[in-house]
């Protein structure tokens, strides 16, 4: 004997499903355009470009999808939350999507044989390994309706927002060399993507515990703690 | 139990409330249009009924017990009705919601075997206190019910009256009683040219808003409605929603429905039962997006009954 | 398979179940025949042997005692029948509905509600002239008021219509759904005027019929009259006398050697089967009247 309202259910199931692998999409264009940074790979840049297409389509599918839950099946309650989070959290995907694309697009522009500051790099890196594991915990979060560690998310966003005040800061005294300050530019602006990457996941965040508890609560404001730490001075 | 300074306040005001004379052609609502229409639905119009004095009034249900025989239907209830607001009643089928609001108005020991402690006040007035008579408590706690049921002896006009005439209250205006009545429900552009037709020959829409009419003419100061709109289309149940809003600026309103999306829709705060208890009361926002008990999402959710 | 290939493939069982249906309906057709025929027969002979008796002053002379000479009309058994009948009627009826009326509004199911059912389910198979024997002993024996009265043939009959309109007026008031009841309590009207202003009106039209039917079964009663009123020749109104009613005057002119009387006794019969006739459709047409209204 099926469950009561057992279509209805599998619907849901499945709009989530098809949300959080969306997020795995994510990571895999994180993944291979960081490396199309690291390494100046023009054709992965333009690949990652390119799978973009992916990433909106899946969009469009889970709104289409959500809205004519919303219509036929009238959710309430817990479900009414999954909904209006899935809208939510589907649109951070497709953000995080074109966040992916942006710094996929800098690759060429940096120029073929850039002039690389150490520094900056080990930043950028670190950076995307950061970014990385945010987006794979707020999926994680999610799927698992895991509150602390969706709260844990905008500790490690901290680090994120420290690192890219760091590269910026170093951008600014890389010297002379035009091609470096070019190069270095361009990095600002990779790390600008990232950070807005890092952002999203505490919207999604937010979304988990707004699910869970019904309450929305900002987790984190972000002009707050970047006033905090510049008096810090970090 | 009801202040006669509000009767007569009544009469006073509708000689000076303006317009509200009995011949058609004195009718504002037909002067402002054209040509008078014979179908044309004027909204429900709580301002037919005059001015009401005094707040409203509020139902407290404390420690009621209810038994059908050795049946034990509703074991301990505290429940509070605020004044002029909708209270829905929900929960799946033999929760005891439909015996619940039968006890307010004392209808639950017509039943042969069933019978009712604890107390249920309106305002100070605790009408299982002993030596009440029933009667006056069923004309200030009104009923509508699932099935519309228009005394089919009767016409419209006298099933209007019923209420009036059927309590032996005196009612020197009782023409305009009527006519009030069916204002207030918005029946009256629909049937003012038909007052002695048959109750039963309007559809089934109308003869619901022709009993909700009876039960306001006696002028009550609670309406308990017991799925009033399940043996309706659609579009009638739409149209006695919005009568359900404009009751509740004069009425306290209990209405017990197993539609979820019209509770959602009509009620300012609802009420989940289960096997006869109480389990989670509180606004209708919260119930339907962050409801607070296990039960109470699974029933809402559809997970079950 | 298509669909037109399922419908030929089903041809053959229809053709068996046509003829299956057919000879049901046959069955059915000639049953009917049959038990019409007995009825068809009676009506025959009554307007047969009956029809030629009315005419001249069939109808405004009394049946006189003579043995010689014109017998007389009908008059005084029609017009006694309706008196001593009239009478049967204002006492059972409303003694019957009060009492199908406590049955269905306040006794209910209660141990005395329903020995009282018991009772009067007995009484509808009680022979009518044990009623007759009844008030024989209890009243004409007795000489309470007379001997032999009309009134006491009323009573006697009363004590036949009132189970069958107990009956008919308990399932006819059974029938008022219970949301009326419902409604007119929720309004706050105390219990009898419930049950006078809101469930008798709307059952009047079944309690009618069922008093109709009440009424042509008196009509048509003989033995409780024998032992009662006796009958009599002459028209009187009196009710504290012996009255002259149909079925008495039927029964007495049946076993006459005189032709004439006995003609008289078939004009009787069909006079009383027509009286019973009219009856009949009174209340059906004033029933399918009230249903329409």
């Amino acid at each position: 004997m099926q469950e009561t309202r057992h279509q209805f259910r599998e619907l849901l199931k499945g709009l989530e499903q098809q949300t959080l692998s969306a997020l795995d999409l994510v990571i895999g264009q994180l993944d291979r355009a960081l490396e199309a940074v690291s390494y100046q790979d023009v054709e992965l840049a333009a690949m990652v470009v390119a799978d973009d297409d992916r990433i909106d389509g899946r969009y469009l599918e889970v709104h289409q999808g959500v809205l004519s839950l919303l219509a036929r099946q009238a959710p309430v309650a817990g479900d009414l939350r999954i909904a209006a989070a899935l809208l939510h959290v589907i649109r951070c995907v497709e953000r995080m999507g074109d966040q992916c694309v942006n710094i996929a697009k800098l690759v060429p522009l940096s120029g073929y044989e850039a002039p690389k500051d150490k520094d900056i790099l080990d930043a950028i890196e670190r950076m995307g390994q950061a970014a990385r594991t945010q987006v794979g915990e707020a999926r994680d979060a999610f799927a698992g309706r895991n509150v602390e560690l969706a709260k844990d998310l905008v500790r490690q966003d901290a680090e994120i927002n420290a690192l890219n005040r760091k590269i910026f800061r170093r951008a600014v005294e890389v010297g002379d060399d035009l091609e470096m300050r070019e190069w270095a530019m361009f990095m600002i602006l990779v790390a600008r993507c990232l950070e807005r990457i890092g952002d999203n996941t505490v919207d999604i965040a937010e979304q988990v515990v707004f699910v869970v508890t019904g309450l929305f609560r900002e987790l984190a404001d972000a002009s707050a703690t970047s006033s905090e730490s510049h008096l810090a001075g970090a | 139990m009801i202040p006669p300074e509000t009767t007569s306040q009544e009469q006073v005001d509708m000689s000076t409330s303006g317009g509200r004379s009995e011949q058609t052609s004195g009718d504002p609502s037909e002067r402002s249009s054209g040509a008078p229409s014979e179908q044309s639905q004027a909204a429900p119009d709580m301002s037919a009924l005059g001015v009401r004095e005094g707040a409203g009034h509020a139902i407290k249900v404390a420690g009621l017990h209810a038994y059908y025989g050795q049946q034990h239907a509703i074991k301990g209830i505290n429940l509070d009705f605020p004044a002029n607001e909708v209270t829905a009643i929900i929960g799946p089928s033999g929760c005891g919601k439909s015996t619940m609001v039968r006890c307010i108005n004392r209808m639950h020991e017509e039943i042969p075997g069933a019978r009712a402690e604890g107390s249920v006040t309106l305002d100070d007035f605790d009408v299982y206190a002993p030596g009440v008579d029933v009667t006056s408590v069923r004309r200030l706690i009104g009923m509508v019910f699932q099935k519309p049921n228009p005394f089919p002896t009767m016409s419209i006009f006298n099933n209007v009256a019923a209420g009036l005439r059927l309590t032996g209250t005196k009612a020197d205006n009782l023409r305009e009683r009527v006519h009030r009545a069916l204002r207030a429900v918005g029946l009256w552009n629909e049937v003012k040219g038909r007052l002695d037709a048959p109750g039963i020959g309007l559809s089934g829409g109308q003869q619901q808003r022709l009993c909700i009419a009876r039960a306001i003419a006696v002028e009550p100061e609670v309406i308990l409605m017991d799925e009033p709109c399940s043996a309706l289309d659609p579009v009638a149940t739409l149209k006695i929603e919005e009568l359900i809003d404009e009751l509740k600026e004069r009425y306290t309103i209990v209405i017990v429905t197993h539609n979820m999306q019209q509770a959602a829709r009509v009620a300012n705060s609802t009420v989940f039962m289960l096997d006869g208890e109480v389990i989670e009361h509180a606004p209708t926002n919260t119930i339907f997006t962050t409801p607070h008990d296990e039960r109470t999402e699974r029933y809402v959710t559809g997970k079950f009954g | 398979m298509s669909a037109a290939e399922r419908i030929q493939a089903l041809a053959p069982v229809s053709g068996r179940r046509r003829y299956t249906d057919t000879m049901m309906r046959g069955l059915l057709l000639a049953a009917t025949i049959v038990a019409l025929i007995p009825l068809v027969l009676v009506i025959y002979y009554l307007i047969k042997r009956g029809v030629g008796s009315w005419g001249g002053s069939f109808f405004t002379s009394d049946p006189n005692g003579n043995f010689f000479g014109n017998p007389g009309g009908i008059r005084s058994a029609l017009l006694g029948s309706l008196e001593i009948v009239g009478l049967a009627t204002l006492i059972a009826i409303p003694i019957g509905v009060g009492v199908a009326l406590y049955l269905t509004e306040y006794g209910k199911q209660s141990l005395f509600a329903n020995v009282v059912r018991y009772f009067v389910d007995v009484m509808t198979g009680v022979p009518s002239i044990v009623f007759g024997l009844f008030i024989f002993i209890v009243l004409v024996l007795a000489h309470v008021g007379g001997n032999f009265t009309a009134w006491k043939g009323s009573v006697a009959l009363s004590l036949l219509m009132l189970p069958i309109v107990v009956r008919s007026a308990e399932v006819v008031l059974l029938l008022v759904p219970s949301e009326l009841r419902e409604a007119a309590l929720a309004l706050g009207a105390p219990r009898w005027r419930v049950v006078f202003r809101v469930v008798l009106p709307t059952a009047l039209p079944g309690l009618v019929t069922g008093s109709l039917l009440a009424i042509a079964r008196g009509m048509g009663e003989t033995a409780p009259l024998l032992f009662t009123t006796a009958g009599a020749f002459g028209l009187t109104f009196s009710l504290s006398q012996q009255m002259n009613a149909l079925p008495l005057q039927i029964y007495n002119d049946i076993l006459s050697p005189r032709n004439v009387v006995v003609d008289r006794a078939w004009g009787a019969a069909l006079a009383l089967v027509t009286l019973v006739l009219i009856l009949n459709v009174v209340a059906r047409v004033a029933s399918q009247r009230s249903r329409m209204a």
